[in-house]
């Protein structure tokens, strides 16, 4: 069993990835900047609606954090990222940053960072580089289940309201990062038994959280439910459209799906689509898949009366993935949209 | 009633609440059953359509499934009137359509109708393929069946000939149309009790193992090629509009044997360009309107695959005809 640096999620670990209004916060820069950030590689336990403890793993600010998923970064092209990987468990872990569309190589990996060792990337990032991208550990073909992966967006240079020039407009801007777990993989790896060959998910999360519904333990506490994790929850007044960065960090296809307004959908796995479609559902696809969408904050348009304020689900319509355990269903990957 | 956890009861009036243009009234039904073609059976439960004299909402009975399909016109005002009995629990929610909050259907987000009536009011905005599902446990409730198509039709063109139809407002016009909508069964989700899994246990919902594969309600091994609910039989120079709903949970792709199809609208929504292609990668819930005019006599089968969403292995296929005389 991997002992160093055992932590329990969802108490002072979790509390301490919860910053300002969770939302990316970005302002433009005419010169460009050298981002540095420092992750520490730590293990411990979160516990699942159903009571049961899961072995997982995060990139966290600290040695003493546990941050599923890592605190996200947000730099603008021509900046440089420096990120300095610290591992605090006794096996071997990476660090890569994946390429902007698929089968792009990484944009950037420290290579081996053997137990207690520590490595450092610096990376400057190139004019077409903007995009959202998934940070993760490939070292085996499934830590990145285990929860160490964050999200990575980069901005056009000078630019705040456009994921990509020429990109229709947005306001604010969050990630939401899905993973799936199966504990009977997180537990061969605690255990350090045999990986098994096949993996059935049991409990599904957004941005490592799941919902609990009204009358859960837990339910409306942002740093234990979905719901109301600000960095999940999209809340906005009218015309306060939200880009929304979807990464897929887990081992199962989803169908991601909107309430109230439908979704403007710009990029596929990267590459920004021919054309904007307008879509209530969008596929976002395992093996490490994502996409880039607008949420608009229009009037629900099939409203009678008219309504400008309310309370929606975003869900995913796989609907095993809105279940923990096998049961409960309202505590998967769900989040709410609260038009104010 | 009582061995359900998280689930909101209520079936209050409507907010709002005006006389509509146009009323639907849905009943439930829990005693169904679908017949495959190996001859073997699973339970259905689905939604009635109380107005036709189907069903009554003790929910014992059965019905037709998919579920009667709700069809309107762009800018109607309609209600949805949903009765269920005191032993059950359920909502409709008319997917792709955005109402209020309180007209959404989302058990969690407003009620779960039990012992009474709740009228969904709403005005679609935006003509195209919908459809409307339960939102109460809804990995079980979707799966045993609860759903129905829901096509809004544009306001009809007043330069149109009488008996036009089009996709939407200025879209193509058709002559056919065909509502497929592919969905897969898991027969071991089809012994379990409406509440099934709400007050936690495994009960399986994380895990969809489907051994039959439909469309329409119909078995997609053999039947579906030539059911007449579900096959197309079209002459030569006629436009077919196909509307595809992704009503599974698992990804599906959709081949339409060579046949080269226009998409012209998704989710409900007119796409900027139309969208040439022989094959749609789908997934769950969503929607596709294709154009197709076939340029000779002939038939061509249109093939779904089902495709586990983890492993992307497919698990099974439906498949159906095109007919072209």
């Amino acid at each position: 069993m991997e002992r160093r640096g055992f932590l329990k999620a969802g108490t002072a670990g979790f509390a301490s990835l919860m910053t300002g209004t969770g939302l990316l916060s970005w302002s433009t820069r005419s010169e460009a900047a050298t981002i540095s950030k420092t992750f520490y590689i730590t293990a411990g336990t979160q516990t699942m609606p159903d009571g049961v403890s899961i072995y997982v793993k995060g990139f966290s600010d600290s040695s003493a954090d546990l941050n599923i998923p890592a605190t996200p970064i947000i730099c603008q092209e021509g900046d440089t990222l420096e990120i300095t990987v610290i591992n605090r468990l006794a096996v071997t872990h990476n660090f890569v940053i994946g390429g902007l569309k698929a089968g792009d190589a990484p944009l950037a990996s420290t290579g081996d960072i053997a137990g207690g060792g520590s490595k450092t990337i610096t990376y400057t990032i190139p004019t077409g580089k903007a995009g959202s991208y998934l940070f993760y550990d490939n070292k085996t073909n499934y830590n990145v289940f285990l929860g160490l992966h964050g999200g990575l967006a980069i901005m056009p240079a000078g630019k705040t309201n456009q994921m990509y020039s020429g990109s229709p407009t947005f306001k604010k801007q969050t990630f939401w990062i899905f993973n799936d777990i199966d504990p009977a993989l997180n537990k061969a790896v605690q255990d350090g038994t045999a990986i098994p060959t096949s993996f059935t998910p049991r409990y599904f999360t957004i941005n490592g959280l799941t919902s609990l519904p009204p009358g859960a333990p837990g339910h409306g506490d942002p740093t234990r439910d979905a719901l109301f994790d600000t960095r999940s929850q999209l809340a906005g007044y009218l015309g306060d459209r939200t880009l929304v960065r979807m990464l897929n960090a887990g081992m199962c296809t989803h169908s991601m799906h909107v309430h109230a307004n439908h979704m403007e959908w710009l990029t596929d796995r990267g590459s920004v689509r021919p054309q904007v479609w307008k879509k209530d559902t969008i596929q976002v696809r395992n093996k490490l898949g994502k996409i880039d969408a607008i949420y608009p904050f229009e009037a629900p348009p099939d409203a009678y009366p008219p309504v400008t304020t309310g309370h929606f689900p975003m869900h995913l319509h796989d609907e095993m993935s809105q279940t923990a355990g096998g049961g409960m269903y309202q505590f998967g990957a769900m989040t709410e949209i609260v038009f104010k | 009633m009582s061995d359900a956890c998280y689930v909101y009861p209520d079936a209050p009036a409507t907010p709002g609440r005006v006389t509509p243009d146009v009323l639907f009234r849905r009943g439930i039904y829990m005693n169904g059953s679908m017949s495959f073609d190996d001859g073997k059976s699973v339970t259905i439960w689905g939604f009635t359509d109380l107005a036709a004299g189907q069903g009554q909402d003790d929910g014992m009975g059965g019905g037709s499934f998919p579920s009667p399909a709700i069809r309107v016109t762009e800018g109607q005002i309609v209600h949805t009137e949903l009765t269920v009995g005191m032993m059950w629990m359920h909502t409709i929610h008319h997917h792709g359509i955005e109402p209020s909050e309180e007209n959404d259907g989302v058990g969690h987000f407003s009620w779960d109708v039990t012992n009474g009536t709740y009228t969904y009011q709403w005005r679609p905005s935006s003509a195209g393929t919908y459809f409307y599902h339960c939102h109460t446990n809804t990995p079980l409730h979707a799966e045993m069946g609860m759903y129905g198509g829901l096509i809004v039709d544009p306001k009809p063109d007043p330069n149109d000939p009488a008996g036009t139809r089009r996709a939407f407002a200025n879209g193509p016009i058709y002559d056919v149309e065909a509502i497929w909508a592919a969905d897969e069964i898991d027969p071991a989700w089809h012994n379990l009790p409406w509440y099934a899994g709400t007050c936690g246990g495994d009960v399986g919902l994380n895990n969809l193992n489907p051994k039959y594969f439909i469309i329409s309600g119909v078995d997609g091994a053999s039947s579906a090629l030539t059911h007449p609910g579900v096959a197309v039989d079209m002459t030569l120079g006629q436009t077919l509009l196909a509307r595809y709903i992704c009503a599974g949970f698992h990804p599906q792709k959709i081949d339409f044997g060579g046949l080269t199809v226009d998409v012209v609208a998704s989710d409900g929504r007119p796409l900027p360009a139309v969208w040439q292609t022989q094959a749609i990668e789908a997934h769950s819930a969503e929607r596709y309107d294709c154009i197709i005019k076939p340029t000779t006599t002939g038939t061509w089968t249109v093939t779904v695959q089902f495709l586990h969403w983890r492993t992307g292995a497919v698990m099974g296929t439906a498949r159906t005809r095109i007919n072209v005389t």
